[in-house]
């Protein structure tokens, strides 16, 4: 027996991805298996490596100054309103939680090391102002008039899947009507020259769960969703794209950025979610996986789907699409979850782009080559980040 | 919703490192100190953290590398957690969550990251401080000294950090995602964190004199970290400080409504101001409650000290608060901030 009190709902969707605005734009470009990874140089003198931007923004109303982060972020909200059919009252009362890892690093500049105080004075105030993640999800609630409990959350590269599962709580706990949540990142010096010093990078459009794989490449945008209660969504007769049938979340307690090798962290955090949303190991169609391209990454992520699914009747079938646009930080969890319902709703399993030799695995179906089509009524993605930390969706087509 | 109590309270603030409550003849002598950190154009002052070795505190501790709001985290959340009498050998560590509040993250390494660029060229940053530039780190280190396999999250709201943390961990005990939840808020002043305060002409004139502190336009700005073990009320026979009962922050809206509603039923609360640097006893939000209260409602204004913590400074106002043993009953935790919102907790009080 469903109780549509408890059960979460999408019923918008907004994206701005490097395929453009808008979840149609990134729903063609992953279905024509276009990469938007280019080769680029122009992000900081002496960089030479692969990214996926965005490109122009549309202008918007500002009552200060947006950071990149912030004005993606609102874009990809109104966008996931645009079809908004209810009441503004219901909107205004709607909460939000939008995660971000660079939030307004972008407007600051290495200049600021100088001198703060005079950077301040050359018109740096303002765009230092931008630095907190909650300016993120301040600029979305200010633009779109939203007066409910408003949250930013940053945990590195699990902060859009864990925006999304704190957005479902709040809904449980009856915080708002509705909930949107989802993550925002845009490229920018500071933290491309992190992953850089890191070795983090491939030079190269990346290749996620290739035994030859690099590294990962950086891509910008943003990914909201609009979360409500099945009973709220029947009663303002809005389109249901997906349930979101289970979520969890778990830390390694490992190490400070390595993901355990074993995988046993995200492994319990996958069969949390697959607990609560009621699934059989043998019920999920495809998982989108975190797959960044990194070597430690992707061994330990095969590990961890090997553990989770052990037992399961045939290979799960897991793809990266990471390798379409790269990996937009404290977005991607948010773009892959869009990416995840858009494949349940097209029937259309994504591979991996540049995946020839794929680590050897006997539990897990590498998703490569052409696009797979079948019905996909329950599907997953899961998200990783520095420190520890593991997210884990569990999306259905229809009601449980 | 069912009261989830808080059974331990550990804090790094001004203070100095503590367990437990705060002395309370010692909170009201608490005065902003003279800032020596870094070249100042002429007095400064704020509420600042005494340097201390975290291993003296917290036997085993390696904080080396780490930045202080790492270090504190470590130090808050051991204190809590002892003073909660937990023995985490018996516990199922993967049930533990971390709540972590923060407004700035961890922006001493940011700065230092910075400054790489700054010296090197964006090609020559420095790649140890980078993944410590992530404003969960602190929650990371926290999870990593204790082997915490629970949720592990990093908040941040504007001016209501702390009550939103304290919301969100409230809700993974009542969902069943963890059985207990270590709430951690903070940050620590920099040089160009002050010196954006002093741009944006938001400080009170008590941080450029060494005069008394009187009320006054702007606020001093400080650091610090407190922690708080939240649980369910039925999962131990274990010592409460406070229960909370309930709550609600949001970007604007109705304010009076929502705490006629949280209120309903309690008994003459008390009404006492968070610290998010917003004026408190005085805004709509509070005038607003002493009328659902009634006129008698006992109000206690926000503290200086906690003030200067601005999104995150409400864990410690709870904790001076508390500190002042206010006697049992309901209280309304209050904190507002003009048009931007407002965040009400309601609590019971022992």
């Amino acid at each position: 027996m469903i109780d549509a009190e408890k059960t979460i709902v999408v019923t918008g969707i907004g994206v701005v991805s490097p395929y453009g605005i808008g979840w149609a734009a990134l729903r063609d470009g992953m279905l024509a298996g276009k990469s938007c990874l280019l080769p680029t140089t122009d992000l900081y003198p002496g960089f030479r490596g692969t990214l996926a931007q965005v490109g122009e923004l549309p202008e918007l109303a500002e009552s200060h100054h947006f950071s990149r982060s912030d004005k993606l972020a609102v874009v990809a909200a109104l966008d996931a309103v645009s079809g908004f059919n209810g009441s503004s009252e219901t909107l205004r009362e709607s909460g939000i939680v939008m995660a971000s890892t660079v939030a307004g690093l972008s407007e600051i500049d290495a200049e600021i090391a100088k001198g703060a105080a005079d950077w301040y004075r050359r018109g740096g105030l303002k765009r230092a102002a931008t630095y907190s993640v909650s300016c993120v999800a301040a600029a979305v609630a200010e633009t779109l008039k939203i007066q409910g409990p408003c949250s930013a959350v940053s945990v590195a590269c699990a902060s859009g899947a864990m925006s999304i599962a704190l957005g479902a709580n709040m809904l449980l706990d009856g915080a708002a009507p509705m909930v949107l949540v989802g993550g925002s990142d845009a490229l920018c010096p500071f933290t491309l020259s992190g992953f850089n010093s890191l070795q983090a990078l491939d030079a190269s459009p990346c290749r996620p769960f290739d035994q030859n794989r690099q590294g990962l490449n950086l891509g910008e945008g943003a990914a909201v969703l609009l979360l409500e209660t099945l009973a709220h969504a029947t009663e303002r007769g809005a389109p249901i794209h997906a349930v979101l049938r289970g979520w969890a979340m778990t830390n390694d307690a490992s190490h400070p950025t390595a993901p355990r090798s074993d995988g046993a962290g995200l492994a319990a955090c996958i069969h949390r979610a697959l607990e609560r949303a009621g699934c059989g190991i043998d019920e999920v169609g495809y998982v989108n996986a975190h797959g960044t391209g990194t070597p430690l990454n992707d061994i330990a992520e095969t590990h961890a789907f090997e553990r989770a699914f052990s037992g399961r009747s045939t290979p799960v079938p897991v793809s990266s699409t990471k390798s379409y646009f790269g990996h937009c930080l404290g977005a991607a969890g948010a773009l892959e979850a869009a990416i995840t319902i858009t494949a349940m709703l097209e029937g259309a399993l994504f591979p991996t782009l540049r995946l020839t030799e794929p680590i050897e695995s006997d539990g897990v179906d590498y998703l490569r080559g052409e696009l797979r089509r079948q019905p996909l009524p329950v599907a997953m993605s899961v998200s990783a980040g520095f420190g520890g930390s593991n997210a884990a969706l569990v999306f259905g087509r229809s009601r449980p | 919703m069912n009261a989830t109590q808080i059974t331990g309270i550990g804090s790094v603030t001004p203070f100095g490192p503590l367990a437990g409550l705060l002395p309370s003849t010692s909170i009201d002598v608490i005065a902003p100190r003279v800032i020596t950190a870094w070249p100042t154009p002429g007095l400064r002052r704020a509420f600042l953290v005494e340097p201390f070795r975290p291993a003296a505190v917290v036997p085993g501790l390696k904080t080396r590398r780490l930045d202080r709001l790492s270090a504190w985290a470590l130090v808050a959340s051991s204190l809590a957690l002892q003073d909660a009498g937990i023995d985490l050998s018996q516990m199922d560590r993967s049930r533990i969550a971390v709540v972590f509040a923060t407004c700035f993250g961890c922006v001493e390494l940011t700065e230092a990251f910075y400054q790489s660029a700054n010296a090197n060229g964006w090609a020559g940053t420095d790649p140890i401080t980078f993944p410590e530039t992530l404003s969960n780190a602190p929650a990371a280190h926290v999870a990593l000294f204790h082997q915490l396999q629970g949720p592990n999250l990093t908040i941040s709201s504007k001016n209501f950090a702390a009550e939103s943390a304290l919301l969100q961990a409230a809700s993974l005990l009542r969902h069943g995602q963890a059985d207990v939840a270590i709430v951690i808020a903070g940050d620590t002043l920099t040089q160009a964190v002050y010196e954006w305060y002093e741009a944006a002409h938001l400080l009170a004139p008590a941080c450029f004199n060494e005069e008394p502190l009187t009320p006054t336009t702007g606020f001093i700005p400080g650091e610090g970290v407190v922690s708080m073990v939240l649980e369910p009320a039925n999962r131990r026979q274990a010592r409460s400080y406070a229960a909370l009962r309930g709550g609600r922050w949001a970007s604007g809206g109705d304010a009076l409504g929502c705490v006629h509603q949280l209120l309903s039923g309690a008994a003459s609360p008390r009404i006492f101001c968070a610290g998010n640097g917003a004026p408190c006893t005085s805004s709509s939000e509070t005038c607003s409650a002493r009328k659902i209260v009634g006129p008698d409602a006992v109000i206690l204004p926000q503290q200086p000290v906690a003030a200067g913590l601005a999104d995150a400074g409400a864990l410690f106002d709870l904790l001076l608060t508390l500190s002042r043993r206010p006697g049992s009953g309901d209280a309304l935790m209050l904190g507002t901030a003009g048009v931007s919102g407002f965040a009400a907790l309601h609590l019971e009080l022992p």
